[in-house]
């Protein structure tokens, strides 16, 4: 399958019988987020206080919602840049992890129900039991279309074999 | 095990196959490049306006004596042209430069916070609404000088209000704007594109997001003061009360020499652009850009009572001024003469952008000298709020600034409509615009040499025919732009299909990883940068 050359992350079969995940592609390095943050709070608060001493004190306000808004938008970056999305398959379980905004879920489908669904969108679900999950949310679209034909090609060869095993204890 | 819900369609603005259309595109759109072409026609639009103000002045200024307005409506254009013209039209220029070219330069989808970038552009037009709606109140508009200097400000009429509330709402979008860039370049650049690697343009947008960071509470609390000193019986500024007026102009200038460099270094960034490509050769010491752009917006910080000698301060303070102020045409230097090291030896070639870029490099270079002269403390104590003063800052704003965005808007015109603009008529804008903008503003130098102060609407006979020579210029330049909207408009409607790469030598991602015109959505899937 093609997989995109940006990620650290693609198909790969570890532990599980098979594997798939992606981080949220990110080029932040957090020293220098907070190098910036920590520069630019540091000359607002120098710079308010020297006003303040001189008499303009109104500066303060001013300067703290400012670092404020800045502030929740450095630990609003570093909060998505760690985001994944994780699959795997094990035996007759597939397990979907999903960290989004620092939030970690997880799902688990069964193998023989789960279903692949594609969107008009170009978006790829796993559904099963009512339960719907949208899975390669990191991809580009040509990615996501790669991997949804390489969990089809899954998911279906692990009902064929299933089938092929009760009808062989039947018979036997 | 958390149950599973639907989310399928949880990413809103990435809907790849959905452009929307119709006026709620626009409105709603979190859409980079559409927000870019926003901000570029609300800047235009601005321009406009900003413009018929210095037609008025330049009436008025074309005899001595008062012919056309009343003194009072005069220093109401003075002051608005001049925050219409920094405010809202060149700021948002760049701004709308960094929407359309950040993204696509750095290999990214979109802005970090999109619908961020949305409010920040929906901001704007209440803002222009009220300085214009200034103009209406009782007693008509604040002419006040777009510094607002206390004590005129705390005694103007309610038009000074909105002017602070006008301020304010430019303020939060900028500060939003800011953010947005810094963060999208911080976390959004492609694999392999280390900050070393970025184009100069987005360098000089992150240094001056983070100069327009770094000043802006300075302004809102200048101006907020300024309020309570009006309305609710402060007296920062006012003498009688214990205040003092002179720690208004520290404040404002504080803020108001970074505001500079907030506009002049994206110019920077444009023309580091443009020039490379039509010289067919790579930028002439790149990283020496980079450290020469910080170091001129570290040095802004350092140099703002150099506006202010003739306010008072001991002769220490004026020589540290002088000095500080001096040492910026080093970082200064280092820029011009890699732009000209660029093209030594280059194969140059000299389409409308090109032509921009050189007369910015000229002229703007001669704004930078007489800055070094107004630098220079017993010499700016004879030359303080005389018209060499305006002169000199138009070299700068128009002849850097502005030519640096005619340069940057020709250039990427082709990327953006898909389709390319007449060069005929563009470079006959280049030259209307530059013989006219010198014939407005070299002969100011030699009226403030000979003593003729700024912001007055009548003058001494002497100065007539240089003032008559200046408003010509001034009506030729203002004609021009309308070429400019004409070769705009005419270009979007029915100018030629536009190639992929319209300039061979153009190197950024958005020229050699990106279709012509760029597409709705661009880099879903993130370039790997060598």
């Amino acid at each position: 399958m093609t997989t995109d050359p940006h990620c650290d992350a693609d198909l790969a079969e570890v532990g599980a019988e098979f594997t798939y995940f992606r981080r949220h592609c990110s080029s932040l390095d957090w020293r220098l987020l907070h190098l910036v943050f920590g520069s630019l709070a540091l000359f607002l608060v120098l710079v308010a206080v020297g006003f303040a001493v001189a008499g303009a004190w109104l500066i303060i306000p001013f300067a703290g919602i400012e670092i404020a808004g800045l502030g929740i938008a450095a630990w609003w970056t570093l909060r998505r840049s760690g985001d994944f999305e994780r699959l795997a398959f094990d035996g007759d379980r597939i397990v979907v992890e999903i960290r989004e905004q620092g939030l970690l879920r997880q799902f688990e489908f069964n193998r023989c129900w789960a279903r692949l669904v594609t969107g008009d969108a170009g978006t790829v679900a796993l559904r099963s039991h009512g339960r719907e999950i949208a899975i390669g949310r990191f991809c580009g679209e040509e990615s996501r279309q790669a991997l949804a034909r390489e969990l089809r090609n899954r998911l279906d060869g692990h009902r064929l074999y299933r089938i092929n095993q009760v009808t062989s204890a039947g018979e036997a | 095990m958390d149950a599973a819900h639907a989310h399928t369609h949880d990413h809103g603005h990435d809907d790849h196959g959905h452009k929307p259309s119709g006026i709620m595109r626009w409105v709603k759109s979190t859409n980079h490049k559409d927000i870019g072409t926003m901000y570029l026609w609300f800047s235009f639009t601005m321009f406009m306006v900003g413009g018929v103000m210095a037609m008025i002045i330049r009436a008025e200024l074309f005899q001595p004596g008062l012919q056309i307005v009343r003194p009072d409506f005069f220093n109401s254009m003075t002051t608005y042209h001049g925050l219409i013209m920094v405010f809202g039209a060149i700021m948002p220029a760049f701004v709308g430069f960094a929407n359309w070219l950040i993204p696509m330069q750095i290999g990214a989808p979109d802005m970090a916070f999109p619908r961020m970038n949305n409010l920040s552009f929906w901001l704007l037009p209440p803002a222009a609404m009220l300085l214009i709606a200034a103009q209406f109140m009782p007693g008509g508009g604040a002419g006040v000088g777009w510094t607002m200097y206390a004590p005129l400000s705390t005694q103007a009429g309610p038009a000074m209000d909105l002017t602070i509330f006008a301020v304010h709402i430019l303020g939060i979008s900028s500060i939003m704007g800011s953010i947005n860039i810094i963060t999208t370049i911080l976390n959004m650049r492609a694999p392999g594109m280390s900050l070393m690697k970025m184009p100069l343009f987005c360098w000089t947008w992150l240094i001056t997001a983070y100069l327009l960071v770094a000043v802006m509470p300075v302004l809102a609390g200048a101006v907020t003061m300024t309020l309570t000193d009006r309305h609710f019986g402060t007296h920062f500024f006012n003498a009688a009360g214990g205040g003092d007026p002179v720690l208004y102009q520290h404040i404002f200038w504080f803020f108001g020499h970074p505001e500079v460099y907030i506009i002049a270094i994206p110019a920077f960034g444009v023309v580091s652009q443009v020039i490379p490509a039509f010289s067919r050769k790579p930028l002439f010491g790149y990283a020496s850009m980079v450290y020469a752009t910080a170091s001129i917006a570290i040095l802004s910080f350092m140099v703002w009572a150099h506006h202010m000698y003739t306010a008072g301060m001991p002769v220490e303070a004026q020589l540290y001024f002088m000095y500080a102020t001096a040492l910026i045409a080093v970082p200064t230097g280092v820029k011009v003469f890699n732009w000209v090291a660029t093209m030594w030896k280059g194969s140059l070639t000299f389409e409308t952008p090109m032509l921009f870029s050189l007369g910015f490099l000229f002229l703007f270079t001669l704004g930078g000298f007489t800055g070094l002269v107004l630098s220079i403390t017993p010499v700016d104590v004879q030359l303080h709020d005389t018209y060499y003063v305006v002169a000199h800052f138009h070299y700068v704003m128009v002849a850097g600034a502005l030519f640096s965005a005619f340069a940057g808007i020709y250039f990427w015109l082709p990327k953006w409509t898909g389709r390319m603009y007449n060069e005929t008529l563009g470079k006959w804008h280049f030259w209307l615009s530059l013989i006219f903008f010198n014939v407005t503003f070299f002969v100011q130098h030699f009226l403030g040499l000979a003593g003729m102060p700024r912001r007055i609407p009548d003058y001494a006979l002497q100065f007539a025919e240089f003032n008559a020579i200046s408003s010509i210029g001034a009506f030729g330049f203002g004609l021009s732009q309308l070429l400019f909207l004409y070769i705009v408009i005419k270009c979007i409607t029915s100018g030629d299909k536009a190639p992929d790469k319209p300039w061979e030598g153009a190197d950024s991602l958005e020229w050699t990883h990106l279709p012509t015109p760029a597409p709705w959505h661009s880099f879903e899937t993130p370039p790997v940068i060598k």
